[in-house]
């Protein structure tokens, strides 16, 4: 009986709605200006709502959009590197003190990420297929985030920078001492800079570096800021670090190699 | 079914076509009793049938008299589709179980003046907004909603006695 009546406001609708359209029609066809105000309506109709859903058309295909942009980002990265490296060299040229040695960038995307635990890796999705190696670096524009540990054919596993078992070399301000920047194990984006030598001044708030003594990653790239700091066996200072890195919104990095490594780390034999 | 209805139907849908034709003394004054006839059109016939009747009566208005065709057809059919949510709010449900017509002798002028009022408000609303085709200011329309709605209110009162006789008479 209900879904009776129901149905009848349904069909009465219906009849209202065509009958109206109808009239609406003959009204439009009956004069200019009627024709003119429906011509309008329905534009500004069309503008809302075909305007919006292009918007939400263009939301969904952001993915592809980003894509594009930490492709175009990479190939911007390779072309600074390569920028830098002419500078250097040219600096070699004039001065022949100091020899520094080039990266190799790859861009990459991560297929996993842990967050929570004290053991934290991720997985890319590019392998030794793609000239991924181990012991290489993994950044993005913010900061660091881990270090290749395995590669298989198309895949690398990597140490998240918020894993206990990794250490990076960082330099507090520019021209500051060099210590070992470890994840804090509470904060996503907690670090501590430890083994920073007393006689080395520094105020909170100075941006931290890589030191670029470690082979894996380039000098100069900002990994946070200072924050409080405490002295250790009265003989270093250990400072907490906020990073720039967002480990929860981490997607498209780039891997660094250096592409000396090999040669140097053959000193070592 | 009131006796006689039909023909007094049509004899005011002839009065309106004469009101649309002769009675233009300002355009602040549009009188109609197009409202009126369809509210008062029996509640047996159903609101699909109310609104066909609507449309037919609205359109031989717009065809015969000066006016945009289709104009008097668009703002009656609401005022079908609206009658008997009007009838079933104003003169309670009971109307509808025993399938009887409302007159101002059974439900009072107070209740019937309240569906007549609602009734013209809903087909000047929508034949002033479509006629103005948004060429005219608010201020003039809201002036010639008030005044249609008043001297079409007084019109529509004296159709009511014969549209709507109270039966006890």
């Amino acid at each position: 009986m209900r879904g009776r009546g129901i149905l009848h406001k349904i069909v009465n609708l219906v009849i209202f709605i065509i009958l109206e359209i109808a009239m609406l029609h003959l009204v439009t066809n009956s004069a200019d200006l009627q024709r003119i105000w429906v011509a309008r309506g329905s534009h500004a109709f069309m503008g809302t709502v075909w305007g919006g859903t292009e918007s939400v058309r263009n939301y969904f295909t952001l993915s592809a959009e980003n894509k594009k942009l930490a492709k175009e980002n990479d190939q911007l990265q390779q072309e600074l590197a390569l920028a830098k490296q002419r500078l250097r060299q040219a600096r070699i040229d004039t001065t022949q003190t100091d020899r520094h040695p080039g990266y190799t960038l790859t861009p990459a995307e991560v297929v996993k990420i842990s967050r929570n635990k004290q053991h934290n890796y991720l997985i890319l999705n590019r392998g030794y297929e793609d000239g991924i190696q181990e012991k290489s670096g993994i950044v993005t524009s913010h900061g660091v985030v881990g270090i290749i540990d395995a590669v298989s054919e198309h895949h690398a596993f990597a140490l998240s920078l918020q894993n206990h078992d990794i250490s990076i070399s960082a330099r507090i301000g520019e021209e500051g001492g060099s210590g070992i920047l470890v994840w804090d194990g509470i904060h996503s984006n907690g670090a501590l800079l430890k083994e920073i030598p007393l006689q080395y001044h520094y105020q909170p708030g100075d941006t931290v570096y890589t030191s670029g003594h470690s082979l894996l990653f380039p000098p100069d790239i900002p990994l946070g800021v200072a924050g409080d700091s405490r002295v250790i066996n009265g003989a270093t200072n250990e400072i907490t670090i906020t990073l720039f890195q967002d480990f929860s919104s981490v997607r498209y990095v780039t891997v660094v190699h250096n592409d000396s490594f090999d040669e140097i780390e053959g000193f070592k034999e | 079914m009131k006796r006689g209805f039909w023909i007094a139907y049509i004899l005011l849908l002839m009065a309106q076509l004469l009101l649309s034709n002769y009675f233009h003394v300002t355009p602040y004054i549009f009188l109609t009793i197009l409202p009126v006839m369809v509210l008062c059109i029996p509640i047996r016939v159903g609101t699909v049938g109310a609104m066909f009747i609507a449309c037919l009566s609205g359109l031989v208005i717009d065809f015969l008299s000066e006016g945009v065709i289709g104009l008097n057809a668009l703002a009656l059919i609401p005022v079908a589709y609206a009658r008997n949510g009007i009838i079933g709010l104003i003169f309670g449900p009971e109307l509808f179980a025993r399938k009887e017509d409302f007159s101002i002798g059974r439900c009072g002028f107070g209740k019937v003046a309240v569906a007549l009022f609602l009734s013209l408000l809903i087909f000047l609303v929508v034949y002033i907004w479509a006629d103005g085709a948004g060429t005219r200011p608010l201020w003039f329309n809201g002036l010639r909603l008030a005044a249609s709605l008043g001297a079409s209110f007084v019109v529509s009162l004296l159709t009511l006695g014969v549209l709507a006789p109270d039966p006890r008479k």
